[in-house]
């Protein structure tokens, strides 16, 4: 628990030399094999910030926190995992990263992630893929890749990671790690590189509930300098909450359309909360097949706007520069960005056309608002909708990446929530071959500290929490 | 295909590389039948949901602390005299 490191940092009890070496042991031993960061920091620079951390004080003084690479560290290089940015320096910090240092929280690296958060596998990264720590010819899902492979493998305790279809559930689910997709507008975007704005959020990842209600409290509330925040704090750290006389929604459409061994693992927790007084009912979330097609249209088209800013002059990738505007631009962008990220520009930039603007995305805008609708009725019957985070184990590397839609399509269970604005949290369920497989918990519109104060009952349920995987 | 891709380049701005096209053009093609899905429902009476905060807020239009020049030109690769040396934007 990072509230005990944190008094026995301040206390005495614990080295902050010690603390620091033995992260960096791990990491030394380890990170070859995982490839969870894009940039470590120096052990010195680190050791000399923690104990001037400790001296000042905070809720987090003195704990190490791994940062995804696509939120912005002042002096510390950040490039979203693409060579269009390999060599940004951000002069400046993302809201939640002031959040952390303000509270004493210590920046250990870096971690990785797909391109420009473009990818559920961490495969698509232009520093090479991330490994999971459970089972090394595996991927750890993504994009928050590295920030999940991270916390399994012992090198960190607490991370940050972004989730815009489901990008902080699926590294947690397939790691066995905890991570919250926060309700939007409830943690700052300012300093975030955007891919997605109407869908993505910051959000916590951590190995155990208690962890993940203290990162969350900390890095959630209102932003003057993001317009889409909402008045909002977490006044107290999250507490239990008993699944006792709970309503619980299990989603069948989507529970069903699940791999054999998460579908088994997954019907013994519901098993599980039933017998602990949660009251329990199948339920069906409806449109679910039309929700991945059209969160991809949106994301897309979103994208395509939002990466208009790489052109190679005012920051970033910049080889050519002798020709017009036009030619310089479409060289930089054709030689900085990968595949996928070219794939997605180009999708979004076709869909938002003349002739395809209708056809494509004011409909799928329409698909969410049905989304949207069908979850409000739900939550007006249950407490909480339970699913399995992700529909499959975590597969091998180079099976999903080079079928585009085959890897869109693990992303079915988690982009709901993104399209309603909604919390969802994921955390172990169990594991099947040592394999990892995760637990979902959706909530209503600002219900993030509830589903927290749920998951620290459940987890004395499962019993996994704090869970290493045993690297050799 | 071989339009669909030029259109493709021209609409976002990036040159593919000559390996690439023919990848791209199949992809995309592909992803647009999957996308194709949502055109089974009737929507007509359906109103879209842009963006889930409904309205944006505003503040009050006062001077607040930014970037200095130099901070804000650190990652500028061509400056001269604190500008930036953007390509040529006249002739074809």
């Amino acid at each position: 628990m990072i509230s005990q490191v944190v008094k026995d940092l301040k206390e005495g009890r614990l080295d902050p030399e010690e603390y620091v070496e033995r992260y960096y042991d791990r990491i030394s031993k380890f990170e070859k094999k995982i490839n969870s960061f894009i940039t470590l920091r120096s052990k010195e620079e680190v050791i000399s910030d923690v104990k001037e951390s400790i001296k000042r004080g905070g809720r987090l003084a003195g704990v190490l926190i791994g940062i995804k690479d696509a939120i912005s560290t002042k002096g510390i290089r950040t490039t979203c995992a693409s060579k269009m940015l390999e060599d940004y320096v951000p002069p400046f910090d993302a809201t939640v990263v002031e959040k952390l240092k303000r509270e004493g929280a210590v920046i250990l690296g870096k971690t990785n992630m797909d391109e420009f958060a473009m990818g559920s596998t961490t495969e698509t990264s232009y520093f090479g893929p991330t490994r999971n720590p459970w089972d090394l010819e595996r991927t750890p899902g993504g994009s928050s890749g590295g920030s999940g492979a991270a916390l399994a493998a012992g090198f960190v305790d607490l991370a940050l990671g972004t989730d815009t279809g489901g990008s902080i559930r699926a590294p947690a689910a397939f790691t066995a790690t905890f991570g919250l997709k926060p309700s939007y507008g409830t943690v700052s975007r300012y300093g975030l590189v955007a891919y997605a704005n109407s869908l993505e959020q910051i959000g916590p990842m951590s190995k155990n509930a208690e962890d993940l209600g203290l990162l969350y409290s900390i890095i959630a509330g209102d932003d003057p300098r993001d317009a889409t925040t909402i008045p909002y704090e977490v006044k107290e750290v999250p507490s239990e909450i008993s699944v006792n006389g709970l309503k619980v929604g299990v989603l069948k459409d989507i529970l069903e359309a699940s791999e054999e061994p998460v579908k088994g693992i997954i019907n013994r927790i519901i098993d599980k909360l039933s017998s602990e007084g949660a009251v329990v009912e199948e339920t069906k979330l409806g449109y679910a097949e039309y929700a991945l097609p059209a969160y991809y249209i949106i994301a897309m088209s979103e994208a395509s706007s939002n990466l208009a800013r790489y052109d190679g002059v005012r920051y970033g990738y910049s080889k050519y520069g002798d020709g017009n505007w036009k030619e310089t631009f479409s060289k930089n962008r054709g030689d900085g960005f990968g595949l996928e990220v070219k794939r997605r520009i180009m999708l979004g930039s076709f869909i938002l056309s003349a002739g395809y603007y209708d056809q494509y995305y004011v409909k799928a805008l329409k698909v969410r608002r049905l989304i949207k609708n069908s979850l409000d009725q739900l939550f007006a019957k249950f407490d909480v909708l339970v699913s399995p985070t992700m529909p499959i184990l975590p597969p091998k590397l180079g099976e999903m990446v080079d079928d585009p839609v085959k890897m869109y399509a693990m992303d079915v269970n988690t982009v709901i929530a993104n399209l309603a604005a909604i919390p969802a949290l994921s955390m172990p369920a169990g594991f099947y071959n040592n394999l990892p497989v995760g637990l979902q918990l959706m909530g209503r519109y600002l219900s993030d500290t509830f589903l927290v104060g749920i998951s620290m009952f459940v987890e004395k349920l499962t019993k996994i929490y704090d869970a290493t995987a045993p690297l050799q | 295909m071989s339009d669909l891709v030029d259109k493709l380049q021209r609409l976002s701005l990036i040159d593919l590389k000559e390996e690439e096209k023919e990848r791209i053009g199949r992809d995309v093609q592909k992803i647009l039948q999957f996308f194709n899905k949502i055109n089974e429902l009737d929507l007509s009476n359906v109103e879209p949901l842009f963006h889930p905060i409904s309205q944006g807020k505003l503040r009050k239009d006062v001077a607040q602390s930014s970037l200095t020049q130099g901070e804000a030109l650190s990652n500028v690769k061509r400056k001269e005299n604190g500008f930036i040396v953007g390509p040529s934007t006249y002739g074809d």
